[in-house]
């Protein structure tokens, strides 16, 4: 009865999904009236000539012409045909091969008479579908708590954009107080969602801000020490301000999270473990809290580790078939991702350290 | 002594103070899985395949990070087979995703950085994109099954006659808490690695439908995104398994006791 009952929840569940991802994907696929650029729907698309080019690397690719046929369908000009010519090539680095049904975003000359050039594709339909699926599931695996879980990432993202708002109208002069800020905001609001307002919480909060604080510290010093060598901060992406400061700040938001899940962890752990055996000394929990840790290190310096990495793989992957050495090319492009990951992993060892001395320290075995 | 060198040497000395034995061999685990890592790219730069190089790597990173980890024998087992699985899933959702947003390549963001390199190196670059988003989630997948893995473990060592629906009931309740703090690291992650990103956005007054459909910010959010995706469905996963596992035990432990 039960195994019936719970099985007709899921179908349930399931077209709830579908429904909702449905919907999710229906008014973003007509939002063309929301957006200001003038957007262009491809109907049909004629291949025009192909020409074989390689350059002084030995690679080889194939460069395409194509026209494209179809209307505009938002703004002044909506619903006047265009014509519109497209090159692209086999790799795609920069270019684009479009094909019928998609929605581009154009450039409109209107002089001498109306044409047009193609500037992106509008990709806003997946990205939206994709968000739906992961709110549906966080919704269906974690019931009322997931309301708790998205909204904490929707306060978060709002802070971090108010914190780079804030950063711009200071030039950037000020990006590692605002960002330290920041972090300490972040993580009280984070920490009190997960825990609530409690002693747990406050052993937590001191554990995660000191040891990011030490971490950052640590950091500095062995940059003093080592006069910096081997940092090839003028390989920084997107940067429009110092770029020291400002890596500094993105290790320092990107590790909290991580050592909050651990520290997180381990308090909760250890303050379970202290309520069942009181008699436990101060010594021994922090034995135990090191035990915890030393499981959990690993794989969390892991889940940064593969974040961190996993993107520079293009860019690396260009700079080798441009005819750069290896170790060039991990200069220019990994290794501020490996540098990142190693501060991660300092700060998330150092939590390790920190979250059970001061458990041990602080937790008595009378209170949750 | 280079930077780099010497925030290793700390981060291994710290280990080692933290872990011992266990401290040197998750920080081997991240060199190998680095020396994995850079021996892909090579291949895939020799023109072999890039998703199966990526897939074939993934597996191979997977094991690693969740072998040399301090879990039981049992646990670990579990984990692994549990994050194939979920490797699988996760791939036949970031194919389709990654050919209809097509975000491989790079945007006018990068523009200055790409002044004097070819581009047309032969390399289909929304494949390559494929590549990045599978092993973004490698880390969150292991350590998602890990965790769940060695929980459920505990149970079954301790209990070991609980029955397997209740198991799955605790594999779903240990998991709960998994998500919560998962998703921050993840977004935190995300945050850090983007805030350049970010910050260029506001200074050259993206609007939200800019930011939404810029190929470099869409590329990072997905990755982000099939990463959460990942550890969500990594719970039912491992405890399906843990689960089914059990089940046979018990079976088989019925078996020989009717034997005897």
């Amino acid at each position: 009865m039960k195994a019936k009952l719970t099985s007709k929840m899921t179908w349930v569940q399931i077209i709830g999904v579908l429904l909702f991802c449905l919907v999710a994907v229906f008014l973003t696929a007509h939002d063309d009236s929301l957006y200001t650029k003038p957007i262009f729907q491809v109907t049909r698309v004629q291949n025009g000539k192909v020409t074989k080019m390689s350059d002084e690397f030995h690679n080889t690719d194939y460069y395409h012409q194509q026209t494209l046929y179809g209307h505009i369908t938002n703004g002044k000009h909506a619903g006047e045909a265009l014509t519109i010519q497209n090159s692209f090539s086999n790799s795609g680095a920069m270019d684009h091969e479009y094909k019928p049904n998609q929605k581009l975003f154009i450039i409109l000359h209107t002089k001498p008479k109306l044409h047009a050039t193609v500037k992106d594709l509008k990709r806003d339909v997946p990205i939206v579908l994709l968000l739906a699926l992961a709110v549906s599931l966080l919704m269906i695996v974690l019931k009322v708590h997931g309301v708790t879980v998205i909204g904490s990432i929707a306060i978060n993202t709002l802070l971090f954009w108010g914190a780079v708002k804030l950063d711009h109208a200071n030039n950037g002069a000020a990006v590692i107080p605002i960002f330290s800020i920041l972090a300490v905001i972040f993580c009280f609001i984070t920490l009190f969602l997960v825990m609530g307002w409690n002693k747990k919480m406050l052993v937590t909060l001191s554990a995660v801000l000191s040891a990011t604080a030490i971490t950052v510290l640590l950091t500095l010093l062995v940059f003093g020490v080592t006069h910096e060598r081997g940092m090839y901060y003028e390989s920084m992406q997107y940067v429009t301000q110092l770029p020291k400061p400002l890596f500094l700040a993105e290790v320092l938001i990107g590790v909290l999270g991580a050592v909050m899940d651990e520290a997180t962890d381990i308090v909760a752990s250890l303050a379970t473990l202290k309520q069942e055996r009181p008699e436990l000394s101060k010594m021994q929990i922090f034995t135990s809290g090191r035990q915890i840790g030393k499981s959990i290190m690993g794989p969390l310096i892991n889940v940064l580790f593969f974040i961190f990495m996993a993107e520079t793989l293009p860019m690396t992957l260009l700079y080798l078939k441009n005819g750069n050495t290896w170790h060039y090319s991990f200069s220019m492009n990994m290794s501020l991702g490996m540098t990142s990951s190693l501060i991660s992993g300092i700060g998330i060892v150092l939590t390790v350290i920190l979250s059970s001395l001061f458990a041990g320290l602080w937790i008595k075995g009378d209170e949750r | 002594m280079g930077s780099l060198t010497a925030l290793g040497l700390v981060l291994l000395i710290l280990m080692i103070i933290v872990g011992g034995k266990q401290g040197i061999s998750s920080f081997l685990s991240m060199v190998v899985n680095f020396g994995i890592l850079f021996f892909s790219i090579v291949l895939i730069a020799f023109h072999m395949p890039p998703i199966i190089v990526t897939v074939v790597a993934s597996v191979i990173l997977l094991s690693i990070t969740i072998f040399w980890s301090s879990a039981s024998d049992n646990a670990s087992t579990t984990a692994f087979q549990a994050s194939v699985l979920i490797l699988i899933l996760l791939i036949a959702i970031i194919i389709p995703i990654e050919y209809w947003a097509r975000v491989g390549g790079f945007g006018l963001e990068d523009s200055e950085e790409l002044e004097g390199l070819s581009l047309y190196v032969g390399i289909n670059f929304t494949k390559l994109a494929i590549c990045t988003a599978i092993l973004s989630s490698l880390g969150a997948i292991a350590e998602a099954s890990i965790a769940i893995a060695s929980g459920l473990d505990e149970i079954t060592t301790q209990h070991p006659k609980i029955p397997a629906d209740q198991l799955f009931a605790d594999g779903i309740f240990i998991g709960k808490q998994i998500i919560g703090t998962a998703v921050n690291t993840l977004f935190f992650g995300f945050f850090g690695s983007s805030m350049g990103l970010f910050i260029w956005f506001y200074g050259l007054n993206y609007s939200l439908g800019d930011i939404l459909n810029d190929k470099i910010f869409a590329a990072e959010l997905i990755a982000i995104v099939i990463s959460l995706i990942g550890v969500v469905l990594t719970i039912p996963g491992t405890t399906l398994i843990m689960s089914y596992k059990l089940r046979r035990k018990q079976r088989q432990g019925q078996k020989t006791e009717s034997d005897h």
